[in-house]
């Protein structure tokens, strides 16, 4: 993990990729199947936010393992 | 085979043809879903795309494209040695489109024609197959007619074209170079899953689900695995044209346009930043045309740097990419070449 990268500039990037029509509050704790966006382009949002932020390569199936917003935080170990 | 160089072939032109109709993807969907639709026109940038009429075909588009051209470059039909169409939406099932498209375009019966079945990748592989039977002497003239109808009123990605490339044997051509790629583990990704041998298409696909949106979807509907093609695409066509122009000897500042695939904005910005690429150097047709599949390399040359290309010689860096999976770069100059405007038909 970028040494700099903290939780909170990660939930920005997080909220930035996922593109949410109305604002919302958003914690590690937060369950990714609560929010209204999360879907096939959040999806999509979210590996682009990995590859060119973080150059880290995840795929579909770690965002279907991941259950909280904390877990997506977690792939980039 | 990967790296590959063509010699003696000379691209000698290209048209694009487009059909009237304007779809309009947030206009034109449905006031339950617009406001969703907004979100994903924001980051797919496909705004607008053209649809067939009723009655076109992907090879009536060609097929007007290819009138164009030969006028315009003033080529005899007697002298086309070869036509080969690249599509995934023939005129019918069997026999080849290219076969049909040899007697209407009045080609004499020695013009070899087939088709070949590739999608968003086909520009680059197209070019090639061509470019051999150019290089080897065996065609001194030939056609690759590349595009698809695959625009939906539903689905906001897809837009209709067809494209026709001349390309001529000329022993003072530049080079041209290849990276040509296959991965059918991932055919699954992008596929019409029925009414081939493996699943013919029978009663049980002929009852459609409504989604909550309240639009149907049938069975035998594109599956479009949107994930899996954005990491295939991201993660082999940044290396892809990195291995190809250390094969052809070139550097960024020497390539005028990198010309890749128009999936989507996503798609295609993480290409660009991933090689470093200014935008000025990289034309899109996104926003008007959308996904034209196999076409959108060439209707992107048209719609955008036609008249460039059409003055002086430029070296140009080609991306296909998708459905198969199958991703093709190539590095070519373009001198010059005649390359119409866009026709709309």
């Amino acid at each position: 993990m970028p040494a700099t990268t903290t939780l909170d500039q990660f939930i920005e990037n997080f909220l930035t990729a996922v593109d949410f029509q109305n604002p919302v509050e958003v914690t590690a704790d937060t369950e990714l199947r609560s929010l209204p966006e999360w879907d096939s382009l959040a999806a999509l949002g979210v590996i682009v936010m990995f590859d060119v932020e973080y150059g880290k390569t995840i795929v579909g199936n770690d965002l279907k393992a991941a259950v909280t917003v904390g877990d997506l935080y977690k792939l980039l170990d | 085979m990967g790296l590959s160089t063509l010699r003696n072939v000379r691209y000698a032109g290209m048209s694009s043809c487009v059909p009237k109709r304007i779809l309009h993807n947030i206009d034109d969907a449905p006031p339950k879903i617009r406001s969703e639709r907004e979100r994903l026109v924001r980051n797919i940038g496909i705004h607008q795309r053209r649809i067939c009429a009723e009655w076109q075909t992907f090879s009536d588009l060609a097929f007007d494209a290819t009138g164009q051209l030969l006028d315009a470059l003033q080529w005899q039909r007697e002298d086309i040695d070869a036509l080969i169409v690249v599509t995934q939406s023939p005129d019918y099932l069997i026999p080849a489109t290219a076969i049909i498209l040899q007697d209407r375009l009045r080609l004499t019966n020695t013009t070899i024609a087939f088709d070949i079945n590739l999608g968003c990748s086909g520009y680059p592989f197209g070019l090639h197959v061509l470019g051999s039977m150019i290089a080897s002497g065996a065609v001194k003239k030939g056609l690759v007619l590349v595009g698809d109808r695959c625009a939906t009123l539903n689905d906001p990605l897809f837009s209709d074209a067809g494209t026709v490339t001349a390309l001529e044997f000329d022993p003072n051509a530049p080079d041209m170079y290849f990276d040509l790629n296959s991965d059918g583990s991932g055919h699954k990704a992008i596929m019409l899953p029925v009414g081939g041998h493996r699943e013919p298409f029978g009663p049980q696909h002929v009852v459609p689900t409504r989604d909550e949106d309240g639009l149907l979807h049938w069975p035998g509907d594109l599956i479009l695995d949107g994930p899996a093609v954005l990491s295939f695409s991201t993660q082999q066509v940044p290396p892809s044209v990195r291995r190809v122009m250390e094969y052809a000897g070139v550097a960024t500042h020497d390539i005028d346009y990198f010309i890749f695939h128009q999936a989507n904005r996503m798609i295609n910005e993480t290409i660009r930043k991933k090689l470093g690429l200014p935008s000025e150097k990289v034309p899109s047709t996104l926003s008007d045309f959308g996904n034209t599949s196999g076409a959108s390399l060439p209707v992107t040359m048209t719609a955008r740097i036609h008249e460039q290309l059409s003055q002086r010689g430029h070296k140009l860096c080609l991306g296909g990419f998708g459905i198969g999976l199958s991703w093709g770069t190539c590095i070519l100059d373009i001198e010059n070449a005649v390359l119409p405007p866009l026709l709309v038909s």
